[in-house]
């Protein structure tokens, strides 16, 4: 199982209305399912959502930018974005519009300001390294849009008036606790918890 | 007073009604019968039960060889053993809507009232009086929940209006090519469908029976209208282009030089066999004044106690109830929290692609029902 759905496994309590945002083939809804979660996805790939629901599995067809106008306020306990974030066209848009429908938001994604990126990046001269989804990506064709350090995702967090609850090395899964957050330089992965401060 | 029997007439059932049924119109019927059809068999918790709703001129035989045309029933592709809809596993019902011409009340039935023929005596009924007529045979077969709803276009309205009106009867709902109510072009659609039919000299204010003829040329050009809307530009380029009918020139008359000419006659004339004038009006105008959107947020709170899961579906090529229609539903159901997933397959054939293999479409609908426990 992928690290970060595990910590997302053990951070989100039965019960709970989940929503996944970019749910992919719905593996993630999948498992949050068996602990008695219910799960929704979202996804904007038609493959990927004919999948998810010859699964059995709840998805919307969509983008979420205009499906998330739709949800009564309050209406889940968690918003799950992994690997995600840095493909939306305005990602403080979207997680302000996120705060309305959910108490909690857990984004998780590469951290492109590592040093091992920006050495990559320093001695190529190419932009390709940093914004790499998969191998066939360069910077004309990438979903990678937004790359973003750590630091800055910590940033926008608290500009957009979220509570950091905790972060997580995904990794080595480690928690840090009290506005801690891993390594700018050498974390890989990184997961938030954020939480509506209003 | 109630009763089933074996239909005389088709294959299936009857049930037949003594009783006052008020319609939507203020109206009430007195006395009715509904014709439907099951197949597989009804589990002893009664908890396999799928009810299949027809479109507008369907009937109560989706699988197996229809009695009617003697082809494979409308929804062959979908409902049969070890079909999405796998009747080794469910029981399916399907009935005649109200208003139909296969077995169901309608308007070419007697009036109990003056022993004639209803004609445009008939009241005029909506989508919500056809449900509510499905809930009584629901009952009748002693099912306390249906374990799905599923229909696509005029089908897709029943979909709706169940979840609307009897969502504690309803576990899931599959509603295919649909909308939340009927827009103006498929209203004007319908109209010019009708005024075919209504300035045949034929149709006699509705009392062709009496006069022993039918509105035939109406009802063809009616259903030569309706086709058209069921297909798209690209399924029409694709199956005819501009290929000439068994010639090589044109004739430089009004006869049928082009191959979709002769298609579309065909259709019209195949149709008028099978159906029935009045009935496509009273049909048609249910679908005009369908519109469920108030219904789904005054039940709100009754939707969402009773957790009915929401299977929307749409076809990227269909311009009669286009993806934006069913995306309404999603929203509006979003919107009063109720548990919805949405798909648009792709497809190039039209509003009809819920009638054609599709096997995405196939597997959407298997999946869903699989998970509905």
């Amino acid at each position: 199982m992928r690290n970060d759905y595990k910590i997302i496994l053990d951070l989100i309590p039965e019960n709970s209305k989940v929503l996944d945002i970019g749910c992919s083939d719905g593996d993630l809804i999948s498992l949050l399912a068996d602990k008695n979660i219910s799960a929704q996805g979202v996804e904007l790939n038609q493959e990927k959502v004919i999948s998810c629901l010859g699964r059995g599995l709840d998805v919307i067809h969509g983008d979420i930018n205009i499906i998330v106008e739709d949800f009564p306020y309050n209406q889940f306990d968690y918003c799950i974005l992994t690997q995600t974030i840095q493909a939306v066209q305005k990602p403080d848009v979207l997680l302000n519009t996120l705060k309305k429908v959910s108490k909690n938001i857990i984004v998780g994604f590469n951290n492109s300001g590592r040093l091992s990126k920006v050495i990559q990046f320093l001695l190529s001269g190419s932009f390709d390294s940093l914004l790499k989804k998969s191998d066939s990506d360069q910077w004309y064709n990438t979903d990678y849009i937004h790359p973003c350090s750590i630091k800055d995702f910590k940033n926008l967090s608290l500009d957009l008036n979220f509570k950091i609850i905790s972060t997580y090395d995904v990794i080595n899964s480690t928690q840090f606790t009290d506005g801690k957050i891993p390594s700018n330089f050498f974390c890989k992965e990184v997961l938030f918890h954020l939480k509506n401060e209003q | 007073m109630r009763k089933i029997t074996n239909n005389k007439d088709y294959p299936g059932f009857l049930l037949s009604c003594e009783e006052s049924l008020l319609l939507d119109s203020g109206k009430s019927i007195n006395k009715f019968q509904i014709a439907y059809q099951t197949y597989g068999e009804l589990n002893s918790n009664k908890d396999n039960a799928i009810l299949i709703c027809h479109a507008l001129t369907g009937d109560q035989f989706p699988a197996e060889e229809s009695p009617i045309t003697k082809k494979n029933g409308w929804w062959d592709l979908m409902v049969g053993p070890n079909k999405p809809i796998d009747t080794n596993k469910y029981f399916v019902i399907c009935s005649n809507v109200l208003g139909g011409c296969v077995g169901t009340t309608g308007p070419n039935d007697i009036n109990p009232e003056t022993s004639k023929i209803y004609g445009l005596d008939f009241p005029t009924i909506t989508i919500r009086d056809m449900v509510k007529v499905q809930k009584i045979l629901i009952d009748e077969l002693g099912i306390a929940k249906l374990r799905s709803v599923i229909g696509g276009s005029m089908g897709a309205m029943q979909v709706l209006q169940w979840a609307a009106t009897f969502p504690e009867f309803v576990k899931s709902t599959v509603c295919i090519a649909g909308s939340l109510k009927h827009s103006a072009q498929n209203i004007a659609f319908d109209e010019a469908g009708r005024q075919s039919i209504m300035l045949d000299p034929n149709w006699n204010q509705g009392r062709y029976i009496e006069f022993d003829q039918k509105p035939e040329n109406g009802l063809s050009v009616a259903r030569m209208i309706a086709h058209i809307t069921y297909l798209s530009e690209t399924a029409f380029q694709n199956k005819f282009g501009r290929n000439l009918q068994e010639k090589k020139d044109l004739s430089f008359g009004f006869g049928i030089d082009f191959q979709v000419e002769s298609y579309l006659r065909y259709q019209g004339r195949s149709f008028v066999d099978r159906f029935d004038a009045n009935s496509y009006l009273y049909m048609t105008r249910a679908m005009d004044y369908f519109d469920v959107s108030e219904e789904i947020k005054n039940n709100q709170k009754r939707i969402i106690e009773n957790e009915i899961r929401f299977l929307v579906l749409s076809f990227t090529s269909d311009w009669l109830f286009p993806t934006k229609e069913s995306r309404e539903i999603v929203s509006l159901l979003n919107s009063i929290g109720s548990n919805v997933s949405f798909a648009e397959v792709v497809s190039d054939r039209g509003h009809d692609s819920f009638l054609l293999d599709e096997p995405q479409f196939f597997r959407v609908c298997e999946g869903f029902l699989r998970g509905i426990k």
